[in-house]
């Protein structure tokens, strides 16, 4: 359904994505780990166009586009199959949690308000923020601005939702609802591609697992593959570094 | 010591020239905001050449007086006009323009240059994760722009937004310099058949002041409306 071809991706001298493929089937789970630097976010950002790649071919089912010569309109085309959750929420901070869901509906897709706003309900109501509709964000936990986010982005009902850390930016103990809100859109079948530090979301709930470093996809495959078995010397040692319970030292 | 008498008659002189100071001070924001707004993009794009340009032109008004800026393109303008109306063949005194229209071209002038930095540091306060965002969703630049980041950046706009406009209607008084029948001439007109000055520049200073409390009051109650999502921000 996706494949992405060779993206490669610069800022000045400094290069992030050396060549990257991915291929994401429909209803796949796709985690990205790697260390910071590791081109994680970057691969995510030029999928969408939030950043320009330097070269690379993106494929969304029929549509095919060159990441760094597409046109506005192509751009668009795109933005209209994926969505986008974004570490830091970035919900429009003068749109109530309903109006931020809506935005993208009536004004991108044109869908009449009121079905808009039904199916923005109904997107709200799954992240389990029926009470909330006519807050706005500065009246929201980080917890409940993340899931008004990702409803966001599942009302537009896109071919893939594309996650960039979505729960670095919030406090432990909020962390756990929005996995949970997350493990249940992809129980629904959503297409997602996650970047994520979360090693518990990964092994639960993804059916792939990537493992990036220095701009290259180091290793990929099933959680199992990845997390008992894995074949690289780089992927053991970040491993060791992120999981609990591994500890090669004594306190 | 006073004239009262002249003191309040003067005060309803001086309150007939409301109407062409409010009349300018509109003109001039009706087109400062679109110039003011561009010539920010420009700079916060860092678009070359429109940039540059951008930057010397505030330089220059800021570095300059305004009564000196009304006399220079007072006397400038003329000139440039009557090349034009030569050139075109337009029957016209340029002598008979009604200075109404210098005051619109010198004042917008002015207030592009001063609305430029104002919109400028406003744009700034928008984190550019709510363009992103937007973008993501599907929205163009522009859309993005009308629907989310100006609604934003217009609230931390308008507290130096009124101080431009409460500015503007102050320079306008400077308009007797071009004989604009504004506030501050009516009543100095008045004043010269009995040397009533004191009482003139009293009616005068009363007018101004209640015409700037009144725009910032309204300033305040319109800020308070459009911040209204940051209820709980606090």
């Amino acid at each position: 359904m996706l494949e992405i071809k060779d993206i490669h991706k610069s800022f000045g001298n400094n290069e992030i994505l050396k060549g990257v493929d991915l291929t994401i089937d429909k209803g796949d789970v796709v985690v990205i780990l790697g260390p910071s630097g590791s081109g994680k976010t970057t691969l995510l950002r030029c999928i969408n166009f939030l950043e320009r790649a330097d070269k690379g071919t993106a494929k969304f089912g029929e549509l095919e586009v060159d990441l760094k010569n597409a046109s506005k309109r192509e751009v668009l085309e795109v933005r209209k199959k994926t969505a986008f959750v974004f570490q830091n929420y970035n919900l429009f901070n003068n749109k109530t949690a309903l109006e931020n869901v809506m935005e993208g509906l009536v004004i991108a897709r044109k869908v009449p308000k009121d079905e808009a706003r039904e199916i923005a309900k109904k997107a709200l109501d799954k992240v389990g923020l029926s009470e909330k509709y006519d807050s706005y964000p500065s009246q929201l936990s980080g917890g409940q601005q993340q899931r008004v986010g990702i409803a966001r982005a599942v009302a537009l009902n896109p071919d893939i939702i594309l996650f960039d850390e979505p729960t670095s930016a919030l406090d432990p103990e909020l962390v756990g609802e929005v996995l949970n809100t997350m493990k249940e859109i992809a129980n629904e079948g959503t297409t997602m591609l996650v970047v994520t530090h979360e090693m518990g979301f990964a092994r639960d709930v993804a059916n792939k697992v990537i493992f990036m470093d220095g701009g290259v996809i180091v290793e990929e495959g099933s959680p199992h593959d990845i997390f008992v078995t894995p074949k690289e010397e780089r992927t053991k040692r970040f491993l060791r570094r992120v999981l609990p319970g591994s500890f090669d030292y004594e306190i | 010591m006073l004239d009262f008498e002249f003191l309040i008659d003067t005060f309803f002189v001086a309150l007939s020239g409301v109407p062409v100071a409010i009349l300018v001070t509109v003109v001039a924001l009706l087109i400062a905001m679109p110039i003011g707004f561009l010539l920010a993009m420009t700079r916060i794009n860092k678009i070359p050449v429109l940039n540059q340009i951008a930057k010397i032109y505030v330089s220059f008004v800021r570095g300059t007086p305004i009564i000196i800026q009304i006399f220079v393109l007072y006397s400038f303008l003329p000139i440039v006009i009557n090349m034009f109306f030569e050139k075109y063949n337009i029957d016209y005194p340029v002598y008979d323009i009604h200075p109404i229209w210098y005051a619109f071209v010198i004042f917008s002038f002015n207030t592009a240059a001063v609305l430029i930095e104002v919109f400028r540091s406003a744009l700034s306060t928008v984190d550019k994760g709510q363009l992103e965002a937007a973008h993501s969703v599907g929205l163009t630049t522009a859309q993005a722009y009308r629907r989310v980041i100006i609604p934003q950046a217009l609230v931390s706009a308008l507290p130096n937004l009124c101080t431009a406009t409460v500015n503007l209607i102050k320079a306008t008084s400077l308009g007797y310099a071009i004989s604009l029948q504004e506030i501050t001439l009516r009543a100095k007109v008045e004043a010269n058949f009995g040397y009533n000055y004191l009482e003139a520049y009293i009616d005068i200073f009363i007018v101004y002041l209640i015409l700037c409390i009144l725009v910032e009051q309204l300033f305040k109650y319109w800020e308070k409306r459009l911040s209204r999502y940051k209820v709980a921000s606090a």
